[in-house]
């Protein structure tokens, strides 16, 4: 889930604050030192974070384009500029934008506003953008809500009562509900100082970017694991099921499927599983900050050679095709594969199924999957040459059974006309043309086109009517006794209109399998 | 998305009044003569369909088209009214198909012109439509059900879509005036009622069809608000194409559905094999699969080649299925043949920039096609660590192959509802404990194993994971091990790994107790599974080898060392594997050894059990030989003592007495010889004990006793 700082550079940032300290600080250093803390937790905790530093004020500029690289975004927080007045919209268009340039529409994203609350002016303070908010027209509309799943943190370098007492909070608060509520405004409690500062931006990194750390389990075999991006709690009706549901941090595998088995699952969102060493106290390795960094590299050395179930996993996933089907709680689970992102590396993935009992109608209900050793015959066949796989739903689809539909009068006419084809290759073609003859005259009861059925009975005669001296006897009977059956259908009468009665080829002498002895 | 939406529940009401079976004068000329055969011949007159069955057959295309994208969840009630009501189905999802409502209407049959039509109306269909959505689906009861204590959070929702042939504004107003009047009166009725639920939301979609030719009596209106319970909207359409055309953009709108067209397919021509021509296919999936949902126009993606293959896992965001708007034309079958038969293909989007982005997937799982959407995108998880950088990375000799195997032997497969186990375990439970039974001991690495780099073991280590044992079974287990006496009576080399270790690696004989000792540990993680499981361990227990005293004695020095050196190594395994911590390692050896003591209780009150003496604790090596050849039942106490035996031997220094013994027989406890008895023989044992080990761990031992 990439992250976009948005930086207020406006003059007002550069306010001082009252410290009884000796150094005088402006809100500008606030912010940069709370950013400061929010990057190196990620350097530390998060570092496969895309994060991009915008900074505005009447225009807005990207200061550092989406990277991992915190040293880079760290050098642009200390060489910050100061310009004129907030302008909030335009600089949150500019947020869109990025984001959806760098990462579409189906990818979250969180975006972090750091601002001192002072919402601007006039024309471009927000105050304005939200009073002409259902004003716009279709190119101008405000920027929120994002058009890609986000939330908006807002950092305000000031505390509440000094929002409260304009109408800054409102209209922060209004910004938050435009985005369908998904986002949170922090205020910073007591004096501004850095400590207070400190802890809110603690607070946005409890709530946004604490590592997922959980146990992968398959049986007996075990290993710590961090899940990145950490999986969001998911809603899926909001109405029947408004708890939103979290992955459980005990990631048990229930057993195998084959790829082509499994084949391209849609999935709610993908993360890396990357094993972690944790000693014996429960501490993970590398989160206390006064390590010795030697010390930390030769217990990664140590990590790195002691056998470790996730690479033994991705190894034979790899090799062998195959997916671990995954728990992630209940009623809700997820695959393990191998996924190689350039030939040389490759990783163990997991993907989220949608919650539920049955996430893939090819695989049915999940509870229903047991042990194929259970079976009374294996169903993968001794050979492997067979898979129970995709289940075959109880009814087939309109395109794979041969449906009726004359909606359009060319479905008609060629219905009538593979019935005429067949009807002038008699005798040979007599169960193709009965076959179409009976699916005409359902269709045309169905529908209550008794009128067709008669135009089909007269279509018939005049075919017999035609027939060449040359041609079987049996074709002059076999369209008689159909013209004549679909005329009693077209009546109306429930002994000949049955939906289920079937026209049958008429027994003649030329037809079955006496008919050659008495010729 | 929430389940009970509007569209949970669709009530078609059909009017079937005698006006009906008037001519939508739409003519279709079904006498297609060819050139060579018309002369002389005059054609037939073309046909038409009456109103009833334009309206039957949008309303069939209508419903075949849902339950296409949505076989299940999404229910249709078909209602056909004249002087009385014909209900053609219930909302039973068992009765969700067209063949059904097929039949049922053919059992209906065209309007009849005679019928009285001053006692014909829709409105007797309108009524049982309001009634039908009062009555709760089996989803509604489920999720209820479910629910419990928050079963109010089930909402009943629906649409009732209506067509028929009104007369006037004024007649159309007569017909919502009705509907809202019932939806009152039955929420009224359906508040006390368990099976029936009171209507939140109703959408009326009523339908004016009125001949080809001939001006509307009915204007168009736009849905608006009748109470806070009932919408209503009013389409004035003639019949035939645009009737089809109109109920064409309701399934779209009502379900969420987008026309989506599969632009340059490559399709053989009939007359002309080997060139081929590029078609357009038109699809109805959901709006989810195009970038931008509120265009109305159809969205385009073009045919890729080269095709994917199965065994390809795409990073898909989405898969939703899909119905062909002409379903029976040749492109569209053409099309949906080649996906049913198991093909799949990628599709790109047109972009501006005109760069190419393959943005879809057309592919088909068990006969239904599924048009997957893929991230197209820049992904967040690009360049990511090797899995070889991180935790366990730097070890190369994971047992790949055999993991491999192990997962082949743990797939999946689907069973019947009913199937469950005695336990009353579901399919999948039974999945997590046989995972569970399977890695009970499972070394990661080859370098841990010696069994499992063996073939000769391999009967064994797959049987013994098994929850139940047959007795065949057992007796394959026990020739395995059999087999293993043998191999090493013959001295035949172990694939044990001399990784880490300086020079040749352990001796031969070493290398068999390590093969024996994880022999063991494999078989005891299982010896709690059934009293079948335990003989196998009784049989390896009685036939493993024990070393030669005279050898013991020689090396005993050394092998002490070895053996704190093994354990060490050991408990480091242990760790790592998370098998059991430090603690439980010392409980077990306690638990171990009083079971010892508990087995020679047993002993304690068998008549049969033979004098102490006359077994000797430290047989002669000939003696002992070769196991295999006493396939004969053998005694607990035997199998007891040569456990103890060996185990004490590995444990403590010669006894003293035993090195000065001649022949390896010392006269010691000479009393017993005339003092029988089972109160002796545990004293013999604790005064053997005594010797085995120091003090401390001796009166530790017996402590609990």
């Amino acid at each position: 889930m990439p992250t976009a700082v948005l930086l207020d550079s406006s003059l007002s940032m550069t306010r001082p604050v009252s410290v009884e300290g000796s150094e005088e600080f402006q809100r500008k250093n606030l912010a940069v030192h709370g950013l400061t803390m929010l990057f190196e937790h990620m350097a530390t905790n998060y570092r496969l974070e895309f994060t991009s530093l915008v900074s505005f004020s009447s225009l807005w500029e990207v200061l550092v384009p989406f990277t991992r690289d915190y040293n880079t975004l760290q050098e642009a927080l200390n060489n910050l500029e100061d310009y004129d007045k907030t302008c909030l919209e335009a600089a949150l268009q500019g947020v869109s934008n990025i984001v959806q340039q760098e990462w579409g529409t189906s990818c979250p994203c969180q975006v972090v506003l750091v601002t001192d609350g002072a919402l601007g002016i006039g024309r471009g303070s927000l105050r304005h953008s939200l009073q002409t908010v259902k004003q716009r027209v279709e190119d101008k509309k405000f920027p929120l809500p994002f058009p890609f799943p986000s939330k908006l943190y807002v950092m305000c370098i000031a505390n509440a009562e000094e929002l409260q007492a304009t109408d800054s909070m409102d209209n922060l608060e209004q910004l938050i509900n435009l985005n369908g509520g998904e986002g949170q405004i922090y205020t910073m409690e007591g004096p501004l100082c850095l400590k207070s500062v400190q802890s809110m931006f603690g607070k946005l990194i409890d709530q946004a970017y604490s590592p997922f750390h959980a146990v992968l389990r398959c049986g007996n075999l075990t290993s710590d694991v961090q899940v990145f991006p950490r999986p969001e709690p998911v809603t899926i009706d909001e109405e029947v099921d408004p708890m939103p549901r979290t992955v459980q941090t005990d990631l048990e595998i229930v057993g195998f499927i084959e790829i082509g088995d499994i084949s391209s699952p849609p999935v709610l969102s993908r993360h890396l599983v990357l094993p972690i060493a944790v000693n014996k106290e429960g501490d993970e390795i590398g989160t206390g900050a006064t390590d010795d960094t030697e010390e930390e590299t030769s217990t990664n050395q140590m990590a790195g050679k002691s056998p470790n179930f996730c690479v033994l996993l991705h190894g034979s996933l790899k090799v062998e095709g195959m997916v671990a089907l995954v728990q992630l709680g209940p009623d809700w689970f997820g695959m393990l594969y191998s996924q190689a992102d350039s030939k040389k590396k490759s990783n163990l993935m997991m993907s989220l199924f949608e919650p539920g009992s049955e996430p893939l109608p090819w695989l049915g209900r999940i509870s229903q999957l047991g042990p194929a050793s259970d079976a009374a015959e294996n169903p993968y066949g001794e050979d492997d040459s067979k898979s129970p796989f995709p289940i075959q739903p109880k009814h087939k689809r309109s395109y794979a059974q041969n449906v009726t539909v004359w909606i359009k009068a060319s479905g008609l006419q060629t219905d009538v006309q593979k019935i005429l084809r067949n009807a002038r290759k008699l005798p040979e073609k007599t169960q193709t043309f009965y076959k179409e003859l009976n699916r005409l005259r359902k269709a045309a009861l169905a529908f209550g086109f008794w009128e067709l059925l008669k135009s089909m009975a007269e279509l018939l005669e005049r075919e017999c009517t035609l027939l060449s001296d040359s041609a079987h006897p049996d074709a002059a009977f076999q369209l008689s006794h159909a013209a004549q059956q679909l005329k009693l259908a077209s009546s109306g009468d429930s002994k000949y209109a049955a939906y289920e009665h079937n026209i049958t080829p008429m027994l003649t002498d030329f037809s079955g399998g006496g008919g050659a002895d008495r010729i | 998305m929430r389940i009970f939406s509007v569209s949970h529940k669709t009530a078609f009401v059909v009017d079937h009044c005698p006006y009906m079976a008037e001519s939508s004068r739409q003519l279709i000329e079904c006498d297609m003569l060819t050139k060579s055969r018309s002369q002389g011949v005059i054609p037939l007159a073309p046909v038409s369909k009456s109103l009833w069955t334009c309206a039957i057959e949008c309303s069939m295309e209508y419903c075949r088209i849902l339950y296409d994208v949505y076989p299940t969840k999404k229910l249709v009630n078909y209602i056909v009214s004249d002087s009385e009501v014909h209900i053609l189905n219930s909302w039973k999802q068992e009765n969700q198909n067209t063949q059904e409502l097929m039949t049922a209407l053919a059992a209906v049959g065209p309007p009849n012109p005679r019928q009285d039509p001053e006692c014909c109306s829709v409105l007797h269909g309108l009524v049982a439509a309001v009634e039908s959505l009062c009555k709760i689906t089996e989803y509604q009861h489920e999720s209820r059900t479910t629910l419990m204590d928050t079963a109010d959070r089930v909402a009943n929702r629906g649409r009732i879509i209506c067509l028929t042939n009104a007369k006037s504004d004024t007649h159309v107003r007569m017909l919502e005036d009705c509907v809202l009047e019932t939806i009152q009166e039955q929420n009224k009725r359906a508040a006390g009622s368990d099976r029936l639920m009171p209507i939140q939301q109703c959408e009326l979609v009523l339908v004016h069809i009125y001949p080809q030719g001939e001006e509307t009596l009915v204007s168009d209106r736009q849905k608006k608000e009748l109470s806070s319970v009932l919408s209503s909207e009013v389409h004035s359409v003639r019949a035939g194409r645009y009737l089809a055309g109109k109920l064409n953009v309701l399934v779209q709108q009502h379900f969420d559905l987008a026309s989506t067209t599969i632009t340059n397919i490559p399709m053989k021509e009939e007359q002309h094999a080997n060139t081929s021509a590029n078609y357009d296919v038109e699809l109805l999936p959901h709006t989810a699969t195009v970038l931008n949902p509120f265009s109305h126009e159809t969205v385009t993606l073009k045919w890729c080649t080269p095709r994917t293959n199965s065994v390809e896992l795409h990073y898909c965001t989405g898969a939703y299925r899909i119905s062909p708007v002409d379903v029976n034309s040749r492109p569209s079958s053409c099309l949906t043949n080649f996906l049913l038969n198991g093909r799949s293909v990628l599709l790109e989007q047109p972009r501006k920039s005109g760069s190419k982005v393959i943005s879809h997937m057309l592919s088909s799982h068990g006969g239904e096609i599924f048009l997957h959407v893929l991230n197209s995108t820049r992904s967040t998880l690009e360049d990511p660590p090797s899995i070889s950088e991180g935790c366990g990375g730097r070890v190369t000799d994971y047992r790949i192959t055999d993991f491999g195997e192990f997962m082949r032997e743990n797939r999946l497969t689907p069973f019947p509802e009913s199937m469950v186990d005695a336990a009353c375990r579901t399919p999948v439970e039974r999945a997590k404990f046989q995972l569970e039974r399977h890695t009970r001991y499972w070394p990661m690495i080859i370098s841990q194993t010696t069994i499992f780099n063996m073939q000769a073991v391999v009967p064994l280590a797959n049987l013994i994971v098994k929850d139940t044992l047959t007795d065949e079974d057992v007796l394959t287990c026990q020739k395995t091990v059999y087999n293993l006496v043998d191999m090493e009576r013959k001295s035949d080399p172990l694939p044990i790994s001399t990784a880490g270790s300086r020079g040749k690696g352990p001796k031969r004989d070493e290398q068999y107790r390590i093969m024996w000792n994880e022999l063991e540990t494999l078989v005891k993680a299982h010896v709690g599974t059934s009293e079948r499981h335990q003989r196998v361990l009784d049989c390896i227990s009685a036939c493993r080898s024990k070393p030669p005293e005279e050898e013991e004695r020689k090396k005993r020095g050394r092998k002490r060392e070895d053996k704190e050196d093994k354990t060490e190594k050991n408990g480091k395994d242990t760790e790592e594997k998370g098998w059991t911590t430090d603690s439980e390692r010392l409980k077990g050896v306690m638990e171990r050894e009083k079971d010892e003591q508990s087995e020679c209780e047993i002993i304690k009150d068998s008549p049969d059990s033979p004098e102490p003496l006359n077994k000797k604790p430290r047989l002669a090596t000939e003696e002992q030989q070769p196991p295999e050849k006493s396939k004969g039942p053998v005694s607990l106490l035997t199998l007891w003592t040569n456990r103890i035996t060996q185990a004490n031997s590995r444990k403590h220094q010669e006894f003293a007495g035993r090195l000065s013994s001649v022949n390896s027989k010392a006269e010691l406890y000479q009393h017993l010889k005339e003092e029988n008895g089972c109160v002796d023989l545990i004293f013999y044992l604790i005064v053997q004990l005594y010797f085995c080990m120091d003090e401390n761990s001796f009166w530790d031992l017996l402590s609990p006793i």
